[in-house]
């Protein structure tokens, strides 16, 4: 019997290794972390345990931002998506007195105004979230599979400019990410560059 | 009658027409913006060159063919010529927090080559128009896009223009192929870039494509005779084998900055791993051993020197405070007279198993696409939870509560060979587990070379480790003349046997704080409330008199203990209770950067909780009124980065100074190029030392 113990322990202490928590990187789990909705509640990744997970970097007044909500590129991805069970987060790390900083009812009228539909608004006004996945842009999407794996990280699509003609014209990379995802295929393009403005994090 | 509206009529319909010709110039609210040509008139069919120049409202920027991790490149689209691609002067770096891009402040001139139509007729006007698009940031970033033209009369001579001077003189400001061989290997995260340009102080590689590189990491760099090596950690997407790696290496001399285009085919095996969110391994000095700076921990060092260093690396961790009291257990085995050859050898396959499977692990995990080292799994909480119960388990039985096996100290009767054996071999693996937190001198050397190696290399250095720390006991299994300078054996093995357990137990409230600050209070709780079940179970199995029953609660115990870890969850970052000393900073790469261009002076300390050398030299070093005194009156800044769960950015530092782990201390003396690597073992005079010498940078890595 001890024997057995003595295996157990030894086998333990030799996998436990493996579990060590890696960052946001493609095919590793993605970073746990919980965090404050616009509209005050706590939420955490592991609540959507079962789940895709898009997170979506955003700033209301990056021109990049505004390319994909103007044309209403966003709001009909975010539809499609939260349709098909999956949650979308937007996250906005901008710190205060920066550009895209707003407080919680800010986020929701922005929301509100310009018909956005993500599951909800994440508030990282200390940019620990933003930091923790290396988000770098504005957008710079994230897709987490129901396993809480990471899926894919990069663009919203191809190609980076500012001009809503190029949507039509660009590959959705996270459209493309989502489809593989919700077929159980692997993400084929899963990590690409991601475009926009600096996340506005406190310097 | 009308007739005097012919002008007029005639004005209106060329209006349209001049609308078509674009204007050179353009000012936006950030750029004000021009099209210069090399020539003044245009031969059919010429080729020449036209500036694009931009002038830029001052603190904005426009980027680079490579913006880095945001921002978007100029881009001019032409009409009505055939354009070449833009040739663009080297860039400069614009850290915004976390984030890196490359562009231009100030004045920038592009350069491009435009062919005019073969069939342009003499005497006509050569009029191409581009749609220039660029994006201008500060803190925000604004898209503008004007159109610009030119207007220039078609001849069958060609003339130069007025400009050609100064688009000449902006030409020099274009990177050219560089003129020196540079070299291109796989580095342990990245790759490594290197040549021998002599007296080179600073260097820099802008990559001209995204992914192959991370923009935002530091790239380390060496100089030695007239050798330089630069250190780029890979990127998001790095490049294959044999895709050249291509961009603008920046070398500086007494000379200045020279820029040069360079293009170097991507070794084997190089870049692999998401760049700076690798994985990296812990690497503790040692307590009480004789201080000495790590001898080079480059990936240069060759595999005989790399398997010396870890021999005797290997064989100086059995003085570690980790593994020695459980090296004084097997000893006391020894104090029994008789063959001990077999316990060696089993002893020994126990320490060489263990490290075996760490490679094998450690190997598994590089080949999934991380980069990891020795000791990472103390990023783990669960591990930490795992090892704190193994020792708890030993120090119980040293206690006498129970016997794992009888065969520890061959106190038992009775036994069979085998469960001596196997007891044996079953410290070894105990003594190679315990060893991960510790690391000897030497040892920091040889792992790093090994972790940049083929899985071959790499099993033959932890192999070399796991000989080393085996080695003292198969030396004493078989040499019985080395038995007898050990005591006689007698009842006071059994007092010795006990007051050993006290080293584990207190190993075991080491790792119980480690974990604390890893998976907080509710971890700690977990953790004690395992304990006492395993406690709990072993005394019923006592209680019963070893029954049936007994033992299997005393094993459900411990399964439970273990299952218990599954609800052990990292806590937030911001848990984290700050570093109490008000002096210290939290370090960051752009805070260093800040500090450093101010000329100030800046200690960094990279460590962790579970790193015991690192306790060690806060407690005999750092936290000295000497030292604190040292630091004040030389008004340096002290930044403190706390590796004791994983950190990227620390972890990319660590890399780009050659180390595998902590600790780290770095001193970067006023306006010196680059930090003078401090010993892993600190002493009070060393670090004022390092203080009052001269700034003259110099590095022990």
């Amino acid at each position: 019997m001890m024997k057995l113990l003595r295996r157990t322990l030894i086998v333990a202490a030799i996998a436990a290794p493996a579990l060590a928590l890696a960052n946001a990187n493609v095919d590793a789990p993605a970073p746990t972390f919980s965090a404050t909705t616009a509209d005050g509640k706590t939420v955490s990744l592991a609540d959507f345990k079962g789940k895709t997970v898009v997170l979506e970097w955003t700033n209301h007044d990056c021109p990049y931002v505004r390319k994909h909500y103007g044309s209403g590129n966003m709001q009909t991805q975010q539809k499609a998506a939260t349709a098909q069970g999956v949650v979308w987060l937007q996250v906005i790390s901008s710190a205060p007195g920066q550009q895209g900083y707003v407080d919680g009812a800010g986020a929701q009228k922005l929301n509100a105004e310009r018909g956005a539909a993500p599951t909800a608004t994440l508030l990282d006004p200390k940019g620990e979230l933003g930091k923790l996945y290396d988000a770098r842009t504005t957008p710079h999407m994230y897709v987490i599979k129901a396993d809480g794996t990471l899926a894919y990280k990069g663009g919203i699509d191809s190609l980076a400019t500012t001009d809503k003609a190029d949507i039509a014209k660009a590959e959705p990379y996270l459209t493309e990410a989502l489809a593989a995802v919700a077929a159980g295929r692997k993400v084929e393009k899963s990590s690409t560059r991601p475009y926009g403005c600096s996340v506005k994090y406190a310097s | 009658m009308f007739s005097f509206l012919r002008p007029i009529s005639l004005a209106l319909l060329a209006a349209p027409l001049l609308a078509l010709a674009a204007p050179p110039e353009a000012s936006t609210e950030h750029v004000q913006a021009r099209l210069l040509s090399s020539q003044s008139t245009v031969a059919p069919g010429q080729r020449f060159t036209v500036a694009f120049e931009q002038n830029i409202k001052s603190h904005w920027h426009t980027y680079w063919q490579n913006p880095g991790d945001s921002g978007q490149a100029t881009t001019l689209d032409w009409t009505g010529a055939q354009a070449g691609p833009i040739q663009w002067p080297t860039p400069s770096v614009q850290a915004i927090g976390p984030i890196v891009n490359y562009g231009y402040e100030g004045r920038a001139a592009l350069l491009m080559e435009l062919t005019v139509p073969a069939d342009a007729k003499p005497g006509s006007r050569f009029k191409p128009t581009a749609a220039v698009k660029w994006l201008v940031c500060k803190d925000v970033c604004i898209p503008e896009d004007v159109s610009l033209g030119l207007d220039l009369p078609v001849a069958a001579e060609g003339k130069a223009s007025a400009d050609a001077a100064q688009i000449e003189e902006w030409r020099g400001a274009i990177p050219k192929p560089a003129a020196f061989a540079v070299q291109l290997k796989a580095a342990s995260q990245g790759v490594r870039l290197s040549g021998t340009t002599a007296g080179v102080t600073k260097a820099y590689f802008f990559a001209d494509t995204w992914g192959a590189v991370a923009h935002s990491a530091p790239q380390a760099f060496k100089a030695e005779g007239g050798n330089w090596t630069l250190d780029i950690p890979a990127g998001d997407e790095p490049l294959a084998a044999g895709k050249p790696l291509s961009g603008v290496l920046v070398l500086t001399t007494a000379a200045g900055e020279q820029a040069s285009t360079v293009s170097v085919p991507m070794p084997e095996g190089a870049g692999k791993g998401p760049g700076p969110a690798d994985l990296s391994a812990p690497e503790a000095g040692s307590a009480g051993a004789a201080a000495a700076a790590t001898p080079a921990p480059e990936s240069e060092l060759g595999l005989l020197p790399a398997l010396a260093l870890a021999l005797v690396g290997g064989l100086i961790l059995n003085l570690m405070p980790c593994v020695f009291p459980v090296l004084s257990i097997k000893a006391l085995a020894l104090v029994r007279q008789g063959n001990h050859k077999a316990e060696g050898l089993a002893y020994t396959a126990g320490v060489l198993g263990s490290f075996l499977a760490l490679a094998a692990v450690l190997i598994a995990l590089r080949a999934g696409g991380q980069q990891v080292g020795w000791g990472f799994q103390f990023h783990s909480p669960v591990f930490v939870l795992v090892v704190a119960y193994l020792l708890f388990l030993v120090g119980l039985s040293l206690s006498g509560f129970f016997e794992i096996g009888g065969s520890f100290t061959g106190m038992g009767s009775g036994l069979a060979a085998r469960e001596g054996l196997a007891g044996s071999f079953f410290t070894g693996v105990l003594a190679a587990v315990v060893a991960t937190p510790c690391t000897a001198p030497f040892m920091g050397a040889a792992l790093a070379f090994a972790l940049s190696q083929p899985a071959a290399v790499m099993v033959a250095v932890f192999l070399a480790l796991g000989l080393g720390l085996a080695l003292p006991f198969l030396v004493l299994a078989f040499w019985p003349a080395a038995q007898r300078w050990l005591p006689r054996p007698g009842a006071w093995m059994d007092k010795f046997k006990q007051a050993l357990a006290f080293p584990m137990y207190a190993a075991v409230v080491w790792l119980l704080w480690v974990l604390a600050q890893q998976a907080g209070p509710d971890g700690v709780a977990l953790a004690l409330g395992g304990l006492v079940l395993m406690a709990f179970g072993l005394w019923w199995r006592n209680a019963s008199g070893a029954s049936t029953v007994g033992t299997l609660a005393a094993v459900a115990s411990v399964v439970l203990a273990l299952g218990a870890s599954a609800w052990i969850k990292p806590v937030a970052a911001d848990v984290r209770a700050a570093a109490g000393e008000s002096t210290v900073e939290a370090f960051s790469n752009e805070r260093l950067a800040e500090l450093r261009g101010q000329n100030k002076p800046v200690f960094v300390n990279l460590t962790a909780a579970w790193c015991i050398s690192c306790l060690v030299n806060e407690r005999v070093a750092l936290s000295r009124p000497e030292v604190h005194e040292a630091f004040a009156k030389a008004g340096v800044v002290y930044l403190k980065g706390d590796w004791t769960r994983e950190d990227p950015k620390i972890t990319a530092v660590l890399k780009a100074h050659g180390r595998s782990g902590v600790p780290l201390y770095l001193y970067y003396a006023p306006g010196a190029a680059e930090a003078q690597v401090l010993p892993q073992i600190l002493t009070p005079g060393l670090i004022v030392e390092a203080l009052s010498s001269s700034s003259a940078p110099r590095s022990s890595t």
